[in-house]
């Protein structure tokens, strides 16, 4: 594991390797891995019993083969499924005792730990490999009651939180990746707001996949308790490597009543080269639950990594009022197939949902977007906007918009728009004839396109994505 | 449950076949047998769960019918028109008085192309098993009809949970063009099905126009799976007023093969009681300059349930694509249900492609404004519903058919109401 | 400035320009009309190199041949069209895109790239120049907005970008009278010995407030006659068709 590499690829500007020493489970998908998980996360036994129970259910379950784009079989059995640093065994107590190394990585991927170089107001928990390695702002955030630590120390701490609300958003039974993470899971962020209390500040969680040959399987559980509000931010990355590597991560949030959670994703993980080898699986289940009244979950992504990327961030709208949003960018480009969408699931009366999804293909790419609007019979008085648009540039590329509606009473509407177009020529001669070049313009006009979705972004994750969306497309025009 | 298995003997049944057509028909039975009739776990039937609307209301299926007499038809006096008859999927009479009859042929069908092509469809493999009637329409080239050619659909009073297998195919000729109306008409008081398996050929620059109404009620479950083909310069023109069935799935295909063709599909409907219809649409945009439009309405009353299925398909060379879609839909009951899948798969990039598709009630605000105008609201549902649907027949360009259509719908909805 | 000889354009084998010769010296206005057809537009689209055209003929800007150069390098020489319809760009903020287009064309100059606050205060000191809502600016670019202020935008942003040759393709069309004279007044105010205009229009009306100091008729591919302003009020009178 001593590889070490210089890269001089400016397209994915995230794709070195950091060399540091890793503690890993045995290879392979076992009871032995998952007790060896378990067991060096400190688990009580409730937790381990959970983790076998999902196992013993992944048996006789098989992976979802409806998906558009297809891949090549996993072989799980060639797969680590634990991976930590070594100076992580004994969890630093404290910034100065994390390996200088990993703050390194860090600082190169532009998210500083040392709080006095903080963020602008962004408390970040930094999961490295199978890992947290860090937690900022914790004593902030301590006094208000807010817990924002790594759902391994969750598990220890706050038991009786993590038992009431783990696996009650996805079941361990849902489907096969998300049994799989229920069992194999290594580590994520728990987010608890308690009532009648607004987060201060944003709070994020960076995930880094470092480790060769290793799947990254976090879990993020987040509960907004009644009258409460948080903003979370994810963002992804890893290094480049030439063999495709799983990320399957599970993601619950729960909204009480009048509580609100906004959850931003950035995705960045390794897409691939251009000739589609490498590349991150990204098989991510991301559901929130609006189980009080007046409850808000809003979702909004920008997906311009992985390999594939299959993700359906989704809310239930159980209670009455409640509201769920979805906002969505995906871009892809040479060999990068993503098939995203969200589902609504009105339950409660008087719900409303949103859904804006702004696809973009070039090179040989393709791009799905796939989504369920469902108004059940009692959600009366409810209402979904649905708006789709797909962008294609070059006829090899790929757009796809399939989306499933049911209405099912008279009550509640949902309208429902979806077009197809190419970036136009016209818009891209006025920018040319305004000084700015073939790339420049379509970055300008792309983002503009995404701008619906891009103005959902807390400012600081706005800036970079609005340049990830013009390096993602570099090189797609000719 | 009912058990719908066929025993491969009914074959022999229905005719003498060569060994080609034989091996043909039970390697298609084979298939439906090991399959059945399809249930929701198929993408296709996701919302129409057949396996269970036939196994809930059929107690057998009967493959045998007894011909009855020839029976007497009310011709439709509003207009001139030729006309063919058939008689519960069976071609019995026909008749070109206004054409140049060298230009037609018109004759009882037999199928005589037989693909090694898997269907994925169990009821296309029933079809392919079992089909034994049928009609054979072809326009030679350079004829354009004169009147419209009604088809009469007769369903006669001895058919009692009867299964019936047709096989129509039309082909029109190169600058050749014809109207059709398919007129249905319904004399049994009892359950049946019909699956319809249909072939329409458009050589170059041909022009079909086709609109189909139910005249009354009846306990006709429906299928009917549609391939059309365009050749370039073709066009297709469908309206589609398919109420008044207890069940009705439509699956309409058009491969848009040359150049600047084209094909407009339009469809309304009202639908009440456990109504159960499906209209599905595949549109394959194989050429470049091509165009495709569908507009799809449903109203829908008590605990009725609407589906609709449509996809655009655009291939990679198929350049200046420009495809529409749009399918609404007005629930009246809170036991109505409408499902929707409006589908865009997209390889090419200069192309327009959208869809839209809305569902809900009818707008509290339209009632108020046309109640302070002194209607009752019973009356402004009914305006309101009448200028819903005259979307669609407003664009039949004919005025007699298009008032022939507009009062038979007019009877539907008024028929509803009385219950 | 720009010399154009035996120019011919054409378009999916159409001929449109067909041996045009025009030579405009540094701060001279130039006026160029025609009726519709006569290939007016093409002519500006193929001085700032749009694709599409099939051309042949000798284009020279300021002593190089232009058709090497592509678009953007021609608007960062200092080539300036006004679009006789400005494209509107959803999302894009107008203000934003005048910021990106101006540095970018600063920076081919040589000149330093302009901050946020600097910039603010040269487009708030123009866009009052014209009369022109500050709230515009912070509008999506072109989208919904009226032809006049289209129109505007498009002064604005010559008035901004401080360009060398400056097109106007029927700027004036659809504009009344007193957006007519904002547009004008940002020409006059504009102009400089080093500057040149060529202004395209189809009416007189224009070329009143500017004084051309040439006018030139475009029919058919060619220019068929060259004069004063008083070709342009012959014209007037006696329209197209008088003139042959």
């Amino acid at each position: 594991m001593k590889n070490e590499n210089i890269n001089h690829n400016q397209e994915y500007k995230y794709g070195f390797t950091t060399d540091i020493e890793n503690i890993k489970a045995p290879k392979g998908l076992s009871e032995k891995t998952i007790k060896f998980i378990s067991k060096i996360k400190k688990e009580p036994k409730w937790m381990l019993d959970w983790r076998l129970k999902a196992f013993n259910r992944l048996k006789v379950s098989k992976e979802p083969d409806w998906q558009k784009p297809k891949f090549p079989k996993i072989n799980y059995q060639d797969l680590y499924y634990y991976s930590a640093p070594k100076s992580m065994k004994d969890k630093p107590k404290s910034l100065d005792e994390v390996d200088p190394k990993l703050i390194e990585t860090y600082n190169k991927l532009g998210i500083p730990l040392n709080e006095q170089k903080k963020l602008s107001g962004v408390a970040v928990d930094a999961v490295f490999d199978s890992v947290s390695v860090a937690t900022t702002f914790k004593g902030e955030l301590t006094k208000k009651g807010i817990i924002f630590c790594p759902i391994s120390e969750a598990i220890q701490k706050h038991p009786d939180l993590v038992k009431k609300y783990l696996g009650s958003v996805i079941p361990i039974s849902d489907h096969y990746f998300a049994t799989l993470n229920s069992a194999v899971f290594t580590d994520g962020s728990f987010v608890y707001i308690p009532p009648n209390t607004r987060c201060p500040m944003e709070l994020s969680t960076y995930f880094r996949i470092n480790a060769s040959e290793t799947g990254q399987f976090e879990r993020t559980l987040i509960i907004a308790d009644k009258g409460s509000y948080v903003s979370y931010l994810e963002g992804c990355t890893a290094p480049m490597r030439d063999e495709n590597q799983l990320h399957a991560a599970n993601v619950e949030l729960i909204a009480l009543d009048d509580a609100e959670i906004k959850y931003s994703t950035v995705q960045n993980w390794y897409p691939g080269d251009k000739d589609g080898v490498g590349g991150i699986y990204n098989f991510v289940t991301k559901r929130g639950a609006c189980r009080g009244k007046n409850s808000k979950i809003s979702w909004t992504q920008v997906e311009t990594g992985s390999a594939i990327t299959w993700k359906y961030p989704s809310c239930i709208l159980q209670g009455d009022n409640s509201v769920g949003e979805f906002y969505s960018i995906a871009i892809t480009n040479n060999h990068q197939k993503a098939d995203t969408g969200t589902k609504m699931i009105h339950l409660g009366k008087n719900t409303k949902s949103k859904i804006i999804s702004k696809g973009i293909s070039a090179g040989k790419a393709d791009n799905t977007y796939r989504g369920l609007v469902d108004i059940g019979r009692k959600a009366l008085n409810s209402r979904n906007y649905t708006q789709c648009d797909s962008l294609l540039m070059g006829n090899k590329c790929g757009a796809h918009t399939v989306p499933y509606i049911k209405n099912k009473n008279s009550s509640s509407t949902i309208e429902h728009e979806a077009t197809t177009s190419k970036i136009n020529e016209e818009q891209l001669f006025y920018c040319n004839q305004r000084g700015l070049n073939q790339e420049e313009a379509v970055s300008l006009i792309v983002n503009g396109f995404c701008k619906d979705v891009l103005q959902q972004l807390p400012m600081e994750f706005a800036v970079e994505a609005q340049k990830l969306v013009g390096i993602s497309l570099e090189g797609s025009v000719g | 449950m009912l058990n719908f298995k066929i025993n491969s003997n009914e074959i022999d049944n229905i005719g003498n076949f060569n060994a080609k057509e034989k091996e043909f028909r039970l390697k298609n039975l084979d298939s439906f047998n090991k399959n059945g009739f399809p249930n929701k776990k198929s993408e296709d039937w996701k919302f129409s769960d057949l396996r269970e609307i036939v196994s809930k209301n059929f107690k057998k299926l009967d493959l045998k019918l007894v011909k009855t007499k020839v029976q007497k038809i009310n011709f439709i006096k509003e207009f001139d028109h030729n006309y063919i008859i058939v008689t519960n999927g069976e071609l019995t009479s026909s008749n070109f008085k206004f054409e140049e009859k060298n230009k037609i042929k018109v004759q009882s069908y037999s199928n005589n192309s037989f693909t090694n092509k898997q269907e994925e469809n169990p009821l296309i493999n029933l079809n392919h098993a079992l089909s034994d009637k049928g009609y054979f329409l072809e326009i030679k080239e350079n004829y354009k009809f004169k009147k419209v050619l009604v088809i009469y659909n007769l369903y006669t009073s001895n058919l009692n949970e009867n299964i019936l297998n047709c096989k129509n195919k039309i082909k029109i000729g190169k600058n050749s063009e014809l109207h059709i109306l398919e007129y249905a008409i319904n004399h049994s008081k009892k359950n049946f099905f019909n699956n319809i398996y249909e072939n329409v050929i458009l050589e170059e620059s041909a022009i079909y126009k086709n609109i189909s109404i139910y005249n009354e009620k009846s306990f006709g479950y429906f299928h009917k799976y549609s391939s059309n083909k365009l050749d370039k310069k073709s066009s297709s023109t469908f309206f589609i007023f398919p109420s008044g069935l207890k069940f009705n799935k439509l699956d309409l295909e058009f491969d848009l093969n040359g150049e600047n063709s084209e094909c407009n599909l339009q469809a309304a409907s009202y639908l009440n009681y456990d109504d159960h219809q499906e209209i599905k649409t595949r549109i394959n945009h194989f050429a470049p300059n091509c165009k495709s439009f569908q507009k799809v309405k449903n109203v829908l009353n008590s605990e009725s349930k609407g589906v609709y299925q449509g996809k655009i398909f655009v291939k990679d060379n198929a350049q200046k694509t420009d495809a529409y879609q749009l399918s609404k839909a007005i629930l009246l009951n809170d036991s109505s249900e409408f499902n929707s899948k409006p589908e865009l798969e997209i390889y090419a990039d200069d192309v327009k492609c959208s869809h839209g598709s809305s569902s809900g009630n009818i707008e509290e605000d339209s009632i108020f404004y046309l109640m302070s105008r002194g209607l009752s609201r019973q009356e402004s549902i009914k305006l309101l519903i009448n200028g819903f649907l005259s979307e669609i027949t407003d664009e039949i360009k004919s005025n007699s058919i298009k008032n022939f259509i507009v009062n038979k719908l007019e009877d539907q909805l008024h028929e509803h109401k009385k219950h | 400035m720009l010399v154009i000889k035996n120019l011919k354009a054409s378009v999916d084998g159409k001929d449109i320009l067909k041996g045009l010769n025009i030579s405009i010296k540094p701060g001279e206005l130039h006026a160029i009309m025609g009726p519709n057809g006569s290939g007016k537009s093409t002519l500006a689209n193929v001085l700032s190199g749009k694709v599409g055209y099939k051309i042949s003929g000798e284009l020279k800007y300021e002593g190089k041949n232009l058709q090497e150069i592509p678009i953007d390098e021609r608007a960062q020489k200092g080539i300036f069209l006004a679009f006789q319809y400005p494209t509107e760009i959803p999302g894009v903020n107008t203000s934003n895109f005048l910021r990106t287009s101006l540095n970018k064309v600063r920076k081919a100059q040589g000149k330093q790239e302009l901050d946020a606050l600097s910039f603010i205060r040269i487009i708030k000191e123009k866009s009052n120049e014209l009369g022109m809502d500050e709230k515009m600016l912070s509008r999506q670019l072109n989208v919904g907005f009226s032809g006049g202020e289209k129109k505007k935008n498009e002064i604005l942003q010559m008035k901004i970008l401080e360009p060398n040759l400056i097109i106007l393709d029927e700027t004036d069309s659809g504009l009344d009278i007193d957006a007519l004279k904002i547009v004008a007044e940002g020409v006059n105010s504009s102009r400089t010995d080093k500057k040149s205009f060529l202004v395209i229009t189809h009416y007189q009306r224009l070329l009143n407030f500017i004084n051309p100091d040439f006018v030139h008729i475009l029919s058919d591919g060619k220019i068929v006659k060259s004069g004063s302003m008083k070709l342009a009020e012959d014209l007037e009178k006696t329209g197209y068709k008088g003139i042959k």
